[in-house]
């Protein structure tokens, strides 16, 4: 097990590696300065002088191996550069921001699993049937809605008209736990809308496939009742599918999120990527990606960790 | 099955036709300038001239939804197309190529993958600042890695198939195997992913133009129109509404024609019905006249009958078998795949796949209480008591049919709960295992399925099957996915277990004649569903009385028989039987009385019966 985890860390780490030069070279390859592009919004040509002067500052005179090994020196050390609008150090900006996207992901992704997996296997269990059918037509009509209309309906219904929660906002967990949570709870769940359908799509044909496998046949000839036969030969055997989609799923959602922050006013990561982007401030993008790309990797090594307790085979394999 | 899947699209397929065409016809319709601003009538609701309202510009809602619809799938479609084109050369040309090829082209692609689908979006927007052609751009690098999997898989498929390789060795060049039977082979794959990602794409460009990074003010767009009506959310709720309706609608739409779609080309993924074991109803509901008989052996099986559906209606796949069994008997069912061998014994069992129904006949068995039932018509609660404990079973892979999530001392040990053993479980699953011939049973018991080999799995299922007790042991071709050393220690095992469980009778089923001589004390010899010879194990190869017995004895490999001949033919299908008898087709003896009536199984001797016409020319 422990040989196992050592040498997925390793691969996680390369691939970590490999994206950071990646969004290091897509920077500073693609034509077009960054500094001009910066210095050119509302497309006005800049000023020959002042783009001189900031290429100069930002160290894009130096040659490219040069700023390569600056840049990814600077990453060991958590230094993520300064952003081009404030100065401000974008390590602290992410640092406070990041937790905020990683809760309400998490939050998102705990409920997603707690509606999706039970409903997907009772469908399952009665396929074809009235309530498989509603179900997987609640599920089909989810999946179609985009996650910002989601938002944006909800707060217009559950916060314009019927004034039944705040449109959004955010409170620190330390100021006031429950009105942190309550304001956690509506763009947590305009994610689940969505992702809770994903999985109980996935549960649903999981378990329909796990149903006609041997060895629940062979459970049944041992006499096993349903409910154990459901919960040891069933269930567990249909989490593994599940497992990878939601992880992949929670992945892309790390850069998702950005609707719906931007819909709810939540201060994370996603919201201050916008931000960036708007004012082409390539530090701050590049850091960001990286972060959010670093973590998609590390959910990756952690699904690969989850499958190796799910299924032994994995482990010794 | 395909039209009712066609029918199925035409709804989806018309909705979305008439979304396109609008789309495409918004210059023609009579719409007001979908830009042209009205500020004195800014947030007015519906009115004769503007259907839907008036926006926070007093522009036309309606105009502006139509003619959004025509930006939002211009992009999208413009982007999927760039993807597909793309992705699948890169796909094919990976799969086909493979090597050096591949790793340039498929793995480089999959790298795109790696990142969350809006942050590439957003990473293209900063570098190229936004606007249309950005969208179509950024769009189709993230949709194409997709096109290049399914390209990819079709492809490394379709060039293993035989006719492709076959064209290569007569040396067909290169392009024209990749254009003639590589293209059609992946179009029904890739259109189901082009029609995703069309979908997929709306919602990222709906999205992006919401964030105001995406489709550049004033070109009208769903996402922009959600943008906009959000801030006068309070004077005009309705005006969120259009859009919002507008953009889940099509999506909506395109979703279900690719879910109708991937179910005409794949119908593999329909579902079946609700599973055996939470069925609560009598297989058969109407009991038979006349009481059970009071003592009639263990197992008496009468004129069992096993309808599936297929394209010709209701077809019997087995039908009117008989036979019996006393206590510390053995009877071997033998015949070839499709003879309806494994249903019956699946149907002893009450353990029959939901689309096999049993029509008729009935299945008497002597449980330990000397109670006589019949196990057609038992409720499955009452039948899940019997299961494991009077009646138990082997299948035929044991490799499939334990867990592979489960410690091998838990699958053992469930047939002891499953019937009230709460105390000492763990002992007495170490001594089956030990009885089983499991080395280190104590390690053994600890150990998952896969940390063990093909044969001491098969040990580990009698092991399972045995814990009880039982009186009745139906062994499905136990020993057919084994090597053939280890065939011939399971049987030795079985041969014991029959010695030291002196009353427990055995069904053995399978098609190998050779394992027979060695277990069985009687023969039954099925062919195409139907009994068509029963006898002693000696007299059954001593003397066949049916050409299919004979047939199959000369197949032997360890046969008497001097030459070893294959039987020409097949089975027929269960839909496809012919008039006479069955078998005729096939048969070295049939004559012209063989092919016009189907003849009935007769006794012939004392325990001996044969379903032939000629049976006494054999002698």
């Amino acid at each position: 097990m422990l040989a196992f985890a050592a040498r997925r860390l390793l691969v996680s780490l390369g691939l970590v590696w490999v994206v950071a030069s990646l969004v290091f070279l897509v920077i500073h390859l693609i034509p077009g300065d960054p500094a001009e592009l910066l210095l050119s919004q509302g497309g006005i040509a800049p000023d020959p002088a002042a783009v001189e002067e900031l290429r100069e500052r930002l160290g894009l005179n130096l040659p490219l191996w040069t700023q390569y090994v600056t840049y990814m020196t600077g990453l060991l050390r958590g230094d993520f550069g300064l952003s081009l609008q404030d100065e401000h150090p974008i390590g602290e900006e992410i640092a406070l921001r990041l937790p905020r996207t990683l809760e309400l992901v998490g939050a998102a992704g705990v409920i997603s699993l707690i509606v999706g997996v039970p409903l997907g296997v009772a469908a399952a269990l009665r396929a074809g049937g009235t309530l498989d059918r509603v179900l997987s037509a609640c599920a089909g009509l989810a999946l179609s809605i985009p996650v910002f209309v989601v938002g944006t309906l909800a707060v217009l219904v559950l916060a314009q008209e019927l004034r039944l929660v705040s449109a959004g906002g955010y409170v620190p967990f330390a100021r006031d736990p429950g009105r942190h949570l309550a304001l956690l709870l509506m763009p947590a769940c305009t994610i689940v809308v969505g992702l809770g359908a994903v999985v109980f799509r996935v549960m649903r044909s999981s378990v329909l496939e796990v149903l006609e496998r041997d060895h629940v046949r062979a459970a049944q000839a041992r006499g096993a009742a349903p409910g154990a036969i459901i919960r040891r030969h069933v269930v567990r055997n249909a989490l593994t599918p599940v497992v990878t989609v939601v992880a992949l799923h929670l992945g892309s959602l790390l850069g998702g999120t950005v609707l719906v922050e931007f819909v709810f006013n939540w201060p994370g990561l996603s919201g201050y990527l916008v931000r960036s982007v708007e004012a082409r401030d390539y530090p701050e993008v590049m850091g960001i990606v990286l972060v959010i790309s670093s973590l998609f990797v590390l959910l990756n090594f952690l699904v690969d960790l989850l499958y190796a307790v799910i299924d032994p085979r994995v482990r010794h394999g | 099955m395909r039209r009712l899947s066609i029918r199925a699209l035409a709804a989806p397929g018309i909705l979305a036709a008439i979304i396109v065409l609008a789309a495409i016809a918004a210059p023609l319709l009579p719409l007001t300038d979908p830009v042209r601003q009205d500020v004195a009538n800014r947030l007015t609701g519906p009115s004769f001239t503007h259907w839907l309202g008036q926006d926070e510009y007093g522009r036309d809602v309606l105009s502006r939804i139509v003619w959004g619809a025509r930006v939002s799938l211009s992009v999208a479609f413009a982007a999927a197309a760039m993807a597909a084109a793309g992705g699948t050369l890169l796909g094919i040309l990976g799969g086909y190529f493979r090597g050096v090829v591949e790793l340039v082209t498929v793995r480089v692609a999959e790298v795109v993958l790696c990142f969350p689908p809006l942050l590439l979006a957003l990473l293209v927007v900063t570098l190229m600042g936004p606007g249309a052609g950005t969208l179509v751009f950024s769009l189709a690098i993230l949709f194409a890695p997709g096109f290049a999997r399914v390209a990819y898989a079709e492809t490394l498929s379709a060039r293993s198939l035989d006719y492709v390789t076959a064209q290569e060795a007569l040396g067909a060049r290169t392009r024209r195997i990749l254009a003639r039977t590589l293209l059609p082979n992946i179009a029904p794959p890739l259109l189901v992913q082009f029609s995703l990602t069309v979908a997929s794409a709306m919602v990222l460009e709906s999205g992006l133009s919401f964030l105001g990074l995406g489709v550049v003010p004033p070109s009208p767009s769903w996402g922009l129109m959600i943008r906009g009506a959000r801030a006068s959310m309070e004077q005009a709720p309705l005006l969120l509404f259009w859009p919002c309706l507008a953009l889940t609608g099509t999506v909506l739409v395109l979703n279900l024609l690719c879910d109708r779609l991937r179910d005409l080309l794949d119908p593999r993924g329909k579902a079946a019905g609700r599973p055996g074991f939470l069925r609560r109803l009598v297989a058969l509901p109407a009991a038979p006249v006349g009481a059970l008989p009071a003592a009639p052996g263990l197992l008496t099986v009468e004129g069992l009958t096993l309808e599936i559906p297929s394209r010709a209606g209701q077809v019997q796949v087995v039908r009117d078998v008989g036979f019996s069994l006393a206590p510390g008997e053995t009877l071997a069912i033998v015949g070839e795949s499709g003879s309806g061998k494994t249903l019956t014994g699946l149907a002893v069992m009450g353990l029959l796949p939901s689309a096999v129904k049993p029509v008729a006949g009935r299945i008497l068995f002597t449980g330990r209480d000397g109670q006589v039932r019949d196990l057609l018509r038992m409720p499955e609660t009452d039948m899940r008591a019997l299961r494991g404990r009077d009646l138990a079973m082997i299948f035929q892979d044991p490799s499939s049919s334990l867990n592979p999530l489960l410690r091998i001392g838990a699958q053992v040990g469930e047939s002891l709960r499953a019937h009230g053993v709460t105390q000492g479980v763990k002992a007495r699953v170490v001594a089956l295992l030990r009885q089983v011939g499991l080395p280190d049973p104590e390690r053994a018991a600890d150990a998952y399925p896969h940390e063990v080999s093909g044969g001491q799995r098969q040990r580990v299922m009698i092991a399972a099957a045995i814990a009880n007790h039982p009186r009745l042991l139906l062994a499905d071709e136990p020993t057919t996915a084994l090597d053939v050393t280890v065939q011939a220690q399971i049987l030795g095992l079985l041969a014991e277990l029959r010695r030291a469980e002196g009353a427990m009778g055995m069904v053995f089923v399978t098609h190998n004649l050779a394992v027979v001589s060695d277990i069985a004390d009687r023969v039954l010899v099925m062919y195409a569903g139907e009994v068509v010879e029963e006898a002693p194990v000696t007299d059954i190869f001593a003397a066949p009385r049916h050409p299919y017995t004979a047939a199959l004895i000369a197949s032997m490999p360890e046969g008497e028989a001097e030459r070893l001949s294959a039987i020409p033919g097949a089975v027929p299908q269960p839909w496809a039987m012919p008039t006479g008898c069955r078998f005729a087709p096939r048969c070295v003896m049939a004559a012209e009385a063989c092919r016009t009536a189907a003849p009935a199984l007769v006794e012939i001797a004392s325990g001996r019966h044969s379903r032939c016409l000629r049976w006494e020319e054999m002698a």
